[in-house]
């Protein structure tokens, strides 16, 4: 009956204040949405990761690859004759051009196939599915098989013909069937091994060999290996991009549980004032004889109550908050790392357990604080100046406690110097610290705002003022858990500002040209008579050449950039060693610079040593520098082309960089390299704007799920300040009646209690510009350098301090209107009752 | 700082009820200036409904309610707040000191809301607490005195801008007996100084005792106590 009875006072507590009750749910709800929300498009994403990459390979267990050009085709043969290797099939891949009705040109994938083997070693399911016979590959020459949405976009049906590019080469081909996409997404253009060497004229030759192996077979294997040939696991190129995408995923979850971690400030400060509004009871009760365990349990009780309310809710709004983010989630992860179209899979149901027990327990312990603090006060002193007596004290014992909290973070920091993870809860604990800063910074700020205020508006600005000081435990809370979101939202803005300042500066000084022309497969042949041509233009002063070439090397998949630079160098920032310049360095014989999230990741260091595979076999280079680079594949080495076509027998290039005079016109110069390739529709010339602006669109389009988070996290803390005022409010009714009777008008009330809100909103705001920089810098220089590898200039804009400090004042302000409204209503028959 | 001067106060046949709950039925009384008026009643007779109608807190259902010349039915909310400002002053049962406010700050509050200039406000409170006493805990916080200074200062605070009426609900009634009899002489000399009506709702037969006359709310009605 007793418990009964306790129940029935919560639940006729929160009758009479629902407001109170909703905003916490509100609180809890908001923050297991956000944290669901993230990880179910986190979860779904990282399945639609897995999904493509066990596609791209499916049963192949390794791949054997040249380690520069083309594989001959002998190295197939020669593995057919021993039974260990026999589950192997030959690949060839290739970019093409299907020449369309209309003059249309479509860039594909080639994928020339073995029939027969193809099912036993790799068993694409993708690619065979569809209605094409795949046998007649074989046996028809010159026909291939469609992917079934180019089929129907282009109107194309079985028995039409297409022409193939490749290069020099055209050839008409005959369309079997159609095909469904691979679940990687690609559409691939599908034929026989044989034509696929006929249409990119390369007889004789493969791109790769698939293999299906056990570990014993694989070892073996590596041990009898020509030395120009490499055997690596399959998908050892998705290593990385998964290391990466971990990385981000790591990032958003962080940013999912820093809005649980606002959302119990949130409930820590609603429960605090709903057991400060029933001091007297809550004495009462224990004077009567209730213990502290009951009280305890009656306090964690309500508390449970509410999570699981708040948590229920939160479970259905964020499997719908999940779909939008999915859709942000998978355009950034496809932007930044696959080039490939990702489709969402099915998360894990588990998610939602770990959500809901991560709801309703951050409530309890959220809950535990308070609760504890009822139970263990002096039932004979209920007095409201003890306890902001007490609460002031506890301000000072904070701000103590805040340092060591401080070097705690540090050491986490140096003592894990590389783990994500480590660095999170580092975070965490500085955000931890500057919470407890904030009450006592609160009181001092208020202190040297006093006098001002009372010149200022007499002593109506002085009771502002001290309203806030002597409500210190209600106002501490409250302003900490503002300062926290406004300091989270601004330290995200700031990372996310000297990024793009970084990223502005690095295309400045990457991309040096004033034109670029992508090297499609259609002109290699004659290209290099076309580049003298095009270094005869008037308007050009010069030409800078790239090759791109993928290759797996024994430490991973690595980007090689092979540049002979143009008239204004590499275009390449060293960050270390930083007495050189990058021309300097790669005039040496054997050296490259890396890029600094490979040095990252692998752990190299200027003059350390590198393997690459080169057409000699496995060749050590030594690492000579290393340099800034935002690009998202993470692993880019540059080494001068000469040296590159020396070492990888690659003659091809990819990119020709055209540096026009200070006067030219650009499309002038476009007009006339158009002119000189005599292909005007196919030619792919991007002007230096054009990649800027694109560059940054990405960049741009990247974060926009960090906005959204921001934005949400946001809300929660406009959630928690507008609770902690309206209980506030609530609290000094009978404050403000006797203000009214004693002939305060109700616009005078309203602006003194509007002006107090907008104190604390300052408070928060001066509060958060520290915390916000503090944790910017460390976004910038820890989490980002271990999520990506990444360095960047950290850039404190003023205007991002200022726009966080006004949010602060605006969100005070905003959750200020209304709680300031009905308390200068109040009734004023209130002063004549007792509390 | 009052508008009008010692204006008598008349209440007309005022109706007021709380749901279905009838308080006052159709009551009348009248006040004369500077008259010192107890009423007293059984508890939920109304006693606290009559003295807020009287301060305009509360409107009456119907009935009016005249303080000279000026009917609080015919006032704007605005209006009523300037009133109030002027013309009156509360004393409250539990005080009502704003915590925030030291003890000459909840003095000098009346005198700020009328605007007057700060050195005539804070010369005229001084002056205030040291008649009353309270000279000494001038810059203390209310939660620092006692409750008998608190309601001292609570007298202070209603005579501060020299009002007409100062209302007073239990003005003794969280005090022990010597202190609380010491508090009303307080607040009698203090109006009776001021010439302003005070109006005293009170279960103290002492206190009533101490009223020009005494009015008792019965069933509705204001009657002459016998």
């Amino acid at each position: 009956m007793r418990r009964r009875l306790l129940g029935r006072a919560s639940w006729r507590f929160y009758q009479r204040h629902p407001w109170q009750l909703l905003l916490a749910v509100a609180g809890i709800a908001l923050g297991v949405a956000v944290f669901l929300g993230i990880e179910l498009a986190n979860d779904s994403a990282r399945r639609a990761f897995e999904a493509s990459s066990s596609a791209a390979s499916e049963q192949t267990t390794h791949r054997l690859l040249p380690v520069a050009g083309p594989l001959p085709e002998a190295r197939y043969f020669e593995l057919k004759t021993d039974q260990r290797w026999i589950a192997s099939t030959p690949v060839i891949e290739a970019p093409v051009l299907l020449a369309l009705a209309g003059g249309q040109r479509l860039e594909m994938m080639l994928e020339g196939l073995d029939v027969i083997e193809e099912p036993s070693v790799r068993g694409l399911s993708g690619v065979r599915s569809g209605d094409a016979d795949l046998l007649r590959l074989l046996t028809e020459p010159l026909t291939v098989v469609l992917p079934q949405a180019t089929a129907n976009a282009y109107a194309i049906e079985t028995g039409d013909s297409v022409e193939v590019l490749a290069g020099d080469n055209r050839h008409e081909v005959v369309v079997i069937g159609t095909s469904e996409l691979g679940a990687d997404g690609q559409p691939r253009l599908l034929t026989d091994i044989a034509t696929a060497q006929e249409l990119i004229g390369t007889p004789g030759f493969l791109t790769r060999i698939d293999l299906r192996l056990d570990e014993a077979a694989a070892g073996a294997l590596s041990a009898n290996l020509d030395p120009r040939t490499v055997l690596v696991p399959a998908g050892a190129e998705d290593q990385i991009l998964g290391e990466l995408t971990r990385a981000f995923n790591t990032n958003l979850t962080a940013l999912g549980l820093l809005a649980l971690v606002v959302g119990m400030f949130l409930i820590y400060s609603t429960i605090s004032f709903t057991i400060i509004q029933r001091w007297r009871s809550v004495a009462v009760l224990r004077a009567i004889g209730l213990s502290r365990g009951e009280l305890m349990g009656k306090l964690l009780g309500e508390a449970l109550a509410i999570g699981i309310a708040g948590t229920l809710l939160g479970l259905l709004l964020g499997r719908e908050l999940s779909a939008g983010l999915l859709e942000l989630v998978l355009r950034t992860l496809d932007d930044l790392y696959f080039r490939r179209a990702l489709a969402a899979s099915e998360p894990s149901s588990l998610i939602y357990v770990l959500s809901a027990l991560l709801g309703v327990g951050a409530t309890v312990v959220s809950a535990l604080i308070p609760a504890v603090a009822a139970t263990r006060r002096d039932i004979t002193s209920a007095s409201r100046s003890r306890l902001e007596r007490n609460a002031h004290r506890l301000a000072r014992r904070f701000a103590l406690a805040a340092l060591p909290t401080l070097l705690l973070a540090g050491a986490i920091l140096a003592i894990a110097d590389r783990g994500l993870w480590q660095a999170f809860v580092a975070i965490f604990l500085v955000i931890v610290a500057g919470a407890m800063l904030v009450p006592l910074g609160t009181h001092g700020l208020m202190r040297f705002l006093e006098a001002p205020a009372a010149r200022l508006a007499g002593i109506a600005g002085r009771m502002a003022v001290r309203g806030v000081t002597d409500s210190l435990s209600r106002t501490g809370v409250a302003t900490a858990a503002l300062a926290i979101a406004v300091a989270t939202v601004m330290s995200v803005g700031l990372m996310i500002a000297s990024f793009r300042a970084s990223l502005v500066d690095w295309i400045d000084t990457t991309i040096t040209a004033d034109l670029y022309i992508d090297v499609g497969p259609e002109l290699d042949s004659g290209l290099e008579s076309s580049l003298t041509a095009i270094e005869a233009l008037p308007e050009v002063v010069g030409i800078s050449r790239m090759r791109v070439a993928r290759t797996l090397a024994p430490l991973g998949s690595f980007n090689i950039r092979a540049q002979a630079p143009g008239p204004e160098g590499y275009g390449i920032e060293l960050t270390a060693p930083d007495d050189v310049t990058a021309e300097a360095l790669l005039d040496e014989e054997r050296s490259v610079v890396v890029s600094e999230p490979l040095a990252y990741r692998l752990g190299l260091e200027p003059d350390t040593a590198l393997e690459l595979p080169t057409m000699t076999g496995i060749e050590a280079f030594r690492v000579a520098g290393i340099y800034r680079d935002y690009n998202t594949a993470g692993s880019d080495i540059v080494i001068a082309l000469d040296a590159y076509r020396r070492h990888f027998d690659d003659q091809g290039l990819s990119t020709i960089g055209v540096h026009l005079a200070a006067d030219a016109d650009a499309d002038i110069a476009t007009a006339a390299i158009r002119a000189l390739f005599a292909r005007d529709r196919d030619l792919r010339i991007r002007s230096t704007e054009f990649i800027r602006e694109i560059s940054l669109v990405v960049f741009d389009r990247t974060f926009q799920v960090t906005e959204v988070l921001r934005l949400l996290a946001g809300i929660v803390a406009f959630l928690g300040i507008l609770s902690a005022l309206m209980a506030l409010g609530l609290e000094r009714e009978r404050e403000f009646a006797v203000l009214r009777s004693l002939g305060m008008s109700v616009r005078q009330l309203f602006v003194q209690n509007l002006a107090q809100t907008g104190l604390l909103g300052l408070t928060a705001g001066l509060a958060a510009a520290p915390l916000g920089a503090a944790l910017a810098w460390l976004l910038v220089h820890v989490i980002n350098r271990r999520s990506f590898g990444w360095s960047m200039d950290f850039i404190v804009a003023p205007n991002a301090v200022l726009a966080g400090v006004s949010m602060a004042v605006a969100a005070a302000l905003l959750a200020g209107i209304y709680p300031a409204f009905v308390g200068a209503r109040a009734d004023m028959g209130l002063a004549w009752r007792d509390d | 700082m009052a508008m009008t001067d010692g204006q008598p106060i008349e209440i007309r046949s005022v109706c007021k009820a709380y749901g279905s709950q009838i308080v006052l039925d159709h009551a009348s009384a009248d006040l004369a200036p500077g008259e010192f008026v107890a009423v007293i009643g059984r508890s939920g007779s109304g006693k606290s409904t009559l003295l807020k109608l009287v301060g305009g807190l509360i409107s009456p259902d119907s009935g009016s309610i005249r303080h000279g010349a000026h009917d609080l039915a015919t006032m704007s909310e605005s209006e009523l707040t300037t009133f109030r400002r002027r013309e009156l002053g509360f004393v409250f049962q539990f005080f009502n000191l704003v915590p925030t406010l030291s003890v000459r700050e909840n003095v000098l509050l009346p005198l700020a809301l009328n605007q007057v200039p700060q050195g005539a406000a804070l010369r005229r409170v001084d002056d205030l607490l040291g008649r009353l006493g309270l000279a000494s805990c001038a810059d203390r916080l209310p939660d620092e005195l006692s409750g008998g200074e608190q309601q001292r200062v609570a007298i202070a605070r209603a005579l501060a801008h020299e009002p007409n009426l100062v209302i007073t609900d239990e003005p003794t009634g969280n005090l022990d007996a010597d202190t609380a009899e010491e508090v009303l002489d307080l607040l009698i000399e203090s109006c009776r100084d001021h010439n302003a009506t005070l109006i005293v709702a009170t279960h103290s037969h002492d206190a009533a005792a101490r009223a020009d006359r005494i009015v008792r709310i019965a069933d509705g009605q204001i009657e002459p106590a016998a």
